[in-house]
């Protein structure tokens, strides 16, 4: 592997993760740069990389003018509920397929499998209309319920092999000491899986916190919209406020860039279960 | 104890104790339908039901603002669709926004796999460098994508100058506005591709290639011969899911042209939008929606036959 000249194994491998690295955070990095600069300096030619002169002011602007605040608490509110609701649905769902005497087990797994691939702007139209008629338009519940279907298959996939990797044993014998099938499932399954929970919530979050043709249909006026929804339209009729723009979307990625770091080894192998599997 | 209470007592709470019981601890059967039930609520009201409605939907001549009376038109919507130019040419684009992602993606996806599977010594900044374009809205990357194609001061043209040729008006001209979603939409699906290909790399046994190298095999025969072959069923897997979601395209292209210019960059998804939300054209974007819907199953239908058959 050694050969002489400048290309060495390491230094190849050098060059290939800064492929992959650049790849991947330039975007975030570019808006980030952006949203330091002052807005004039943004329409200078020929553009500046590095930020000329340093501001914060965009995100001063961001919160004061613009209610982000009110977006991001939108955001949090529709995607940890709709986390909640999803884990709760897709673990009783999960655990019945994966531990419990059921014929048809097979098919109703692909049943929910299938549920996704379903394009959601077909569901669109009549979601829109069921909403409307029951006055749902324009509130946090129009999108919760939606979005808990949104993440029910890769839920329900991920945890079905993790309930899977819990040795049955365990759970007989804590019935054997007189605890209910239901009681044995609370006690030992849930705990034992919650790695697998907090992967399927992780997923289901991301899902919720980045979904964008429900938000802007179901719940468009100004107070209800989700961050990507509210930053999407903050462009005006003929000029794009990319000042404002930019910083919103560093306030808006942070959040999320922040869970998936933390996590990174589980969000990898929760998709990748989904993804083996679907 | 000789009234008549205590008899009384037995009888009432006899069937109470049973009934707590059964709630407590009922036969594994019930329990899994009861289980079962919260999935198939949500699946039943929010996919099976308006699916239902969406056909119902397609044979009237409904509005959102024409109050009760929807007069019954039979085909009369898909007759329209079938002579709708504007249909025709976001179905095209939307075919064509498929081919090429896919396409694109998967070979983007592939190069990011191969490389990120190199023994590294870190290992999270390659990891944080494929999730963090999964883990962006599309909305996002949609707006970022318009920031960089911007003509007079996004960095695209920048480089274009630099390097010598005149700037281009990127998102204003139809053949380079289709191009750059395209692009925006390779970078941001090619990562979980690359996550999904890369723990299929991670699969293969070292062994394998041990024995090719002994056998004297090259770098590009053994990953003809080892890596490609034994890649398929994770190939499978990011193929379908990508076509699935290229079908149904909408938030780049929202985000960075609105489908413009001249609806050189408008997908289905975009129209049965415009239709039914913007102007309430509720029977035709259901026509639009039930023609899109048979569309993605066929497709779908059509990569299970071949899983099937592999």
């Amino acid at each position: 592997m050694n050969r002489d000249g400048p290309f060495t194994a390491g230094r190849l491998r050098l060059i290939a993760a800064a492929i992959v690295v650049v790849n991947g955070f330039f975007p975030a990095v570019w808006i980030l740069l952006t949203s330091v600069k002052p807005e004039l300096e943004l329409v200078r030619k020929p553009i500046t990389y590095l930020p000329h002169e340093f501001t914060l002011d965009n995100y001063v602007q961001v919160f004061r003018q613009q209610p982000l605040g009110l977006y991001l608490a939108n955001s949090v509110i529709v995607a940890s509920a709709s986390t909640v609701v999803t884990l709760v649905v897709s673990a009783c769902a999960a655990y019945a397929i994966a531990r419990l005497r059921l014929r048809y087990r097979d098919l109703i797994l692909s049943a929910i499998i299938a549920s996704s691939t379903f394009p959601l702007v077909t569901l669109l139209v009549p979601i829109f209309q069921t909403m409307r008629a029951v006055g749902l338009l324009n509130t946090y519940p129009a999108l919760i319920l939606p979005y808990v279907v949104l993440s029910l298959p890769v839920c329900t996939l991920v945890l079905v092999s993790f309930f899977q990797s819990i040795p049955r044993d365990l759970e007989n014998a804590a019935m054997i000491d007189g605890a209910t099938r239901f009681g044995a499932m609370w006690r030992i399954v849930v705990p034992l899986a919650a790695p697998g929970v907090f992967t399927a919530g992780i997923l289901a979050f991301v899902n919720s916190w980045d979904e964008f043709l429900l938000a802007l249909s179901l719940n468009s006026a100004a107070r209800m919209r989700t961050l990507p929804v509210g930053i999407a339209l903050y462009q005006g009729e003929f000029t794009f406020p990319w000042h404002i723009i930019a910083a919103a979307l560093v306030v808006a990625i942070v959040p999320i860039a922040v869970l998936i770091a933390l996590f990174q080894e589980r969000v990898v192998g929760g998709l990748t279960t989904g993804g083996m599997k679907g | 104890m000789s009234s008549p209470a205590p008899t009384l007592d037995v009888r009432t709470s006899q069937p109470r104790l049973r009934l707590v019981d059964r709630i407590a601890d009922p036969s594994e059967r019930v329990l899994a339908l009861l289980l079962l039930a919260p999935a198939a609520l949500f699946l039943g009201l929010i996919v099976v039901y308006p699916i239902a409605r969406l056909i119902y939907n397609s044979f009237f001549d409904l509005r959102m603002s024409g109050g009760q009376s929807a007069p019954f038109v039979a085909f009369e919507n898909y007759a329209l669709a079938l002579t709708d130019k504007i249909f025709w040419n976001a179905l095209w684009n939307t075919v064509l926004v498929t081919i090429i992602t896919v396409i694109g993606a998967l070979l983007v996806g592939l190069g990011l796999a191969l490389l990120a599977n190199l023994p590294y010594r870190i290992r999270w900044p390659v990891r944080l460098a494929l999730l963090l374009p999964w883990a962006m809205p599309l909305a996002f990357a949609g707006l970022i994508f318009a920031w960089f194609f911007n003509t007079d001061y996004g960095v695209i043209n920048d480089w274009v100058t630099r390097l010598g040729f005149t700037p281009l008006q990127w998102l204003l001209q139809p053949g380079t506005a289709f191009a750059a979603v395209c692009i925006a939409i390779i970078w941001k699906s090619s990562s979980f591709i690359g996550l999904i290909l890369l723990a299929g790399l991670q699969m293969i046994p070292r062994s394998l290639y041990e024995a090719a190298e002994v056998d004297g095999a090259t770098r590009f025969q053994q990953f003809r011969e080892v890596t490609l072959p034994l890649l398929v069923p994770s190939i499978v897997v990011a193929l379908i899911f990508r076509t699935i979601t290229a079908l149904q395209t909408f938030d780049i292209p929202y985000t960075m042209t609105k489908g413009g210019p001249a609806h050189a960059t408008e997908t289905l998804a975009m129209l049965i939008h415009s239709t039914t939300i913007d102007y309430g054209d509720i029977g035709y974007g259901s026509t639009l929606a039930v023609l899109m819907f048979i569309v993605s199953m066929a497709v779908t239908a059509v990569y299970l036959r071949r899983l099937q058959r592999d």
